[in-house]
């Protein structure tokens, strides 16, 4: 060996050239993992759905296809964010790669921010490869309804084709599915933090899924719960207990479907998207933390 | 340097089981110091507490109760880590990532980068003898190469202290005698080393200082020379004797006061043998 | 220990200050008439226990989309009692949705009532028209509920004047309706003309009509359709209009 030495930088006790290094391993990982095939599955929901749709009205095709494709997008982003965030922390253990890794000058906060930059890396990717998927779906067929409708109407007044070529566009595409968009990678973000900080004292991966299972389900029935408990006053005691722990324990996961109604048609405002992204990020922030926290007095 | 490189005091560990009332002591009461510049060993039986001994000293595992030190700085904290290299026992990586890769993600951990970074991947890989499977995923790996592998993230920052659980585990005499002469030359380079292991010949050939650990308790320690010579003995090894030689030098001891305790043909070792058998051909 | 307590006191904590966010979110869903839907025994019995789990887990539109499907084929098969029960649970699931509303009405106010017309088992004729009006009326109601969703849109406003307009001769309710939708943005550039014409039916109005006709009339060449001169020199013929003040007749 040389006795040439490395010049090893001062340590941090916060640095982000080694929270970068944790966050593409684990997106590394999650590639290699495949779990990219999803994608491909979505791509194949699609165009099926597509294909299927060939008998319906260009404003009802159009519908179909905005559902599935969104709907798609919210329960594959869901599901890889539960999926993918389960395995981190367990996976490492068991394979006691975490001994290596913490055995370098690496805070165990930045291991888990590492981990969990990288699953929303991931998320924000499939979201975004899914979207222009979808986009382009929808643009190529609304460019062939155009171009037929062109063809039946070329004989009509400039104004009617004008109304007609409105009524394909307003169908096909509205603005409003961004900030949909938006709000379901924030819905996944949540659900893999929530996962993470599930991990970090379930014993099992299968353990954590069901957890998150039980735990999606409850969350998209948490604004009843919570409505009746701050609104209903003449059930029992032990009624009104169980509603609030639910009201307070679990997230509001209703308030994250906003595409059913953007789909729909329905405009969103700017105070709305922003309230609910906001909620998004702080709910992410506050499951990280905890996760965080169980993790340092967590025996490895 | 007047800090040892590590210093271990009253440590205890209990592990709780869970859903019993009983629970393991893995280590108890522990003392230790391990000097600058020096080779210890951790020796002991299966389940004696070496590993876990080890993890404390690392942070990974909390103490029940006692402290640990690396070069003066508490083991909780995360800067202690900043002077050490680790191979933990069976190491396990990432199997999707090459073994440069590995190199690469341990060496950013530690605030490598760039050229730097680089040169001193090239360095250890061969070092290592990796320099042909360097760009081949760990997960095709065998156990030798993997713990070779091990062996070169630990030194990835140039640490000042080594840790190895039982570094030639799973590893054939040869490759287990090449860590052995890399540990030498860590030694010579002032590099202390920590290793555990219960391949006593081994520790032998190379330890300075040996702990022995029993249940937990550290039963016998200190510098192997003087707990393994024996005061009143001396041997002597000699080639080409003719019986005459022998029979004279065994009158000689017999006239003085002296005891011929045994006389034995000499035997080569099984080691050697072995590795005379397959050094041969070249290794691929 | 110590840790899982202060974890579930964290929680609790946290819970108790998102709580006001989620509800000022939830208030501001209603006022945005979004998440029309409130999941209650009644809705469960509606969509059966898949369906209600489905809706319950964030997939009402793609239920709504399923359900859709299957009145497209009970629609196929004319059943359409069937039809008016899946659109039902369609437009709770979906009330957002124009679409389902304006398919459901026409099922019911045009291809149902046609049938019920045309149904060669009910040989009484009385019969049949009951049938009929009846159909109109579910069509209708459809509509009702719709705008009611959706106040904000024109489309329903449209269809509904249609109903009023071609199913009950109703030319003043479907002149109002018109009205009302060429007021809302996004409105069809034929709404304003279509609620004028309606309008020159009305016995007693015509003066109105022909005032909003003729200021149509002077916008401009774009608004001169067929239709509007027709209905124009028909209201000037009626209310006796001086020739001076009347619109020219088309240049051959
Ligand atoms: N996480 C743990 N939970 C419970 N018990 C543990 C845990 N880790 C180690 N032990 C127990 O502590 C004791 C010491 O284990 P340790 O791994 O330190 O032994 P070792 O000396 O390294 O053995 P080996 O030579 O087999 O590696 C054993 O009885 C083991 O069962
Ligand atoms: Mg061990």
């Amino acid at each position: 060996m040389s006795d040439q030495t490395v010049v090893v930088a001062r340590h941090r006790t916060f640095s982000f050239s080694r929270l970068f290094a944790i966050t593409t391993n684990t997106l590394t990982e999650l590639t290699r993992l495949k779990v990219f095939y999803v994608l491909l599955v979505f791509a194949l929901v699609l165009i099926g759905s597509s294909i299927f749709m060939a008998q319906f009205s260009f404003q009802q095709e159009f519908q179909i296809l905005k559902d599935v494709s969104l709907g798609a997008m919210s329960i594959f982003t869901s599901l890889l964010a539960i999926v993918a965030a389960a395995r981190l922390i367990p996976q490492d253990v068991e394979d006691r790669t975490i001994y290596t890794i913490l055995a370098k000058p690496v805070p165990r906060l930045e291991y888990l921010l590492g981990k969990i930059a990288g699953v929303l890396l991931l998320l924000a990717i499939s979201t975004l490869v899914m979207s222009a998927v979808f986009l382009f779906v929808l643009y190529a067929r609304e460019q062939s309804v155009i171009q037929m409708t062109l063809r039946q109407m070329s004989g009509a007044p400039r104004e009617q084709v004008d109304d007609a070529l409105r009524a394909i566009r307003s169908s096909a595409l509205n603005i409003d599915l961004f900030p949909g968009i938006i709000i379901i990678y924030l819905k996944a973000s949540l659900l893999a933090a929530l996962t993470l900080f599930v991990s970090t004292f379930a014993t099992t991966n299968i353990f954590t899924i069901v957890v998150m299972a039980f735990i999606y389900f409850i969350g998209h029935l948490q604004a009843t719960a919570r409505e009746y408990w701050l609104h209903e006053h003449s059930s029992g005691w032990i009624t009104r207990v169980f509603l609030a722990i639910v009201a307070l324990l679990f997230p509001d996961l209703q308030a994250f479907n906003l595409v059913d109604d953007i789909v729909a048609g329905a405009a969103i405002s700017i105070a709305l998207f922003l309230k609910t992204a906001v909620l998004g990020i702080f709910y992410t922030a506050i499951y990280t933390l905890l996760a965080a926290f169980v993790f340092y007095g967590k025996e490895l | 340097m007047t800090d040892p490189a590590i210093a271990v005091r009253g440590l205890t560990k209990i592990f709780p089981i869970p859903f019993h009332r009983q629970s393991i002591v893995a280590v108890r009461d522990l003392d230790l110091r391990v000097e600058p510049g020096e080779v210890y060993g951790l020796l002991g039986p299966n389940g004696s507490g070496k590993s876990t001994t080890l993890k404390i000293i690392l942070g990974l595992v909390s103490p029940t109760r006692g402290c640990t030190e690396i070069f003066g700085r508490d083991s909780r904290l995360v800067k202690s880590r900043e002077a050490v290299g680790f191979l933990p026992e069976n190491p396990y990586f990432y199997k999707y990532l090459s073994g440069e890769e590995t190199l690469r993600f341990f060496g950013r951990l530690c605030g490598l980068g760039g050229a730097g970074l680089k040169n001193r991947m090239d360095e250890l890989l061969e070092l290592v003898g990796l320099t042909n499977a360097r760009k081949r995923r760990l997960g095709t790996y065998s156990k030798g190469m993997l713990q070779r592998i091990g062996l070169a993230q630990a030194l990835i920052h140039d640490p000042r202290l080594v840790v190895l659980d039982e570094p030639t585990a799973g590893v054939d005499p040869a490759g287990s005698r090449e860590i052995r002469d890399l540990i030498l030359d860590l030694k010579r380079r002032g590099i202390t080393v920590l290793l555990s292991s219960h391949l006593l010949a081994q520790a032998q050939e190379i330890c300075d200082h040996v702990g022995i650990l029993a249940d937990g308790v550290l039963v016998r320690e200190g510098r192997l020379q003087e707990l393994i010579a024996i005061e009143n003995q001396t041997e002597l090894v000699i080639a080409n004797a003719s019986s005459d030689l022998v029979e004279e030098i065994e009158s000689l001891i017999k006239r003085s006061n002296a005891e011929l305790v045994a006389r034995r043909r000499s035997t080569t070792t099984l080691e050697k043998l072995f590795l005379d058998a397959t050094t041969e051909r070249p290794r691929s | 220990m110590i840790r899982l307590v202060l974890v579930l006191l964290t929680l609790f904590a946290f819970g108790a200050i998102k709580l006001p966010v989620e509800q000022v979110i939830f208030a501001q869903h209603r006022q945005e008439n979004l998440r029309g839907v409130e999941f209650n025994l009644d809705l469960r019995e509606k969509l059966g226990q898949l369906g209600f789990i489905a809706a319950l887990s964030g997939f009402r539109a793609i239920v709504a989309d399923g359900l859709f499907i299957q009145a497209h084929v009970a629609w196929e098969r004319t059943e359409w009692g069937r039809v008016l029960l899946l659109f039902r649970q369609i437009t709770t699931l979906q009330p957002r949705a124009i679409l389902f509303w304006d398919m459901a009405a026409w099922h019911m106010a045009w291809n149902a009532s046609v049938a019920a017309m045309n149904d060669r088992t009910q040989p009484r004729l009385a019969l049949r028209v009951k049938a009929q009006r009846e159909y109109f009326a579910l069509g209708k109601d459809f509509l009702e509920r719709g705008i009611k969703n959706n106040p904000d849109r024109p489309h329903l406003y449209e269809t509904l004047a249609t109903v009023y307009k071609e199913k009950y001769k109703d030319h003043e309710h479907a002149s109002a309706l018109f009205a009302e939708a060429s007021a809302l943005p996004g409105a069809q550039s034929f709404d304003r003309r279509f609620s004028a014409y309606e309008l020159s039916y009305c016995e007693g109005r015509e003066r109105e009509a022909y005032d909003r006709l003729r200021q149509l009339y002077n916008e401009g060449e774009k608004e001169r359709l067929p239709t509007l001169i027709t209905r124009l020199k028909f209201l000037e013929n009626k209310l006796g209009i001086p020739q001076d003040q009347r619109i020219p007749d088309r240049a051959p």
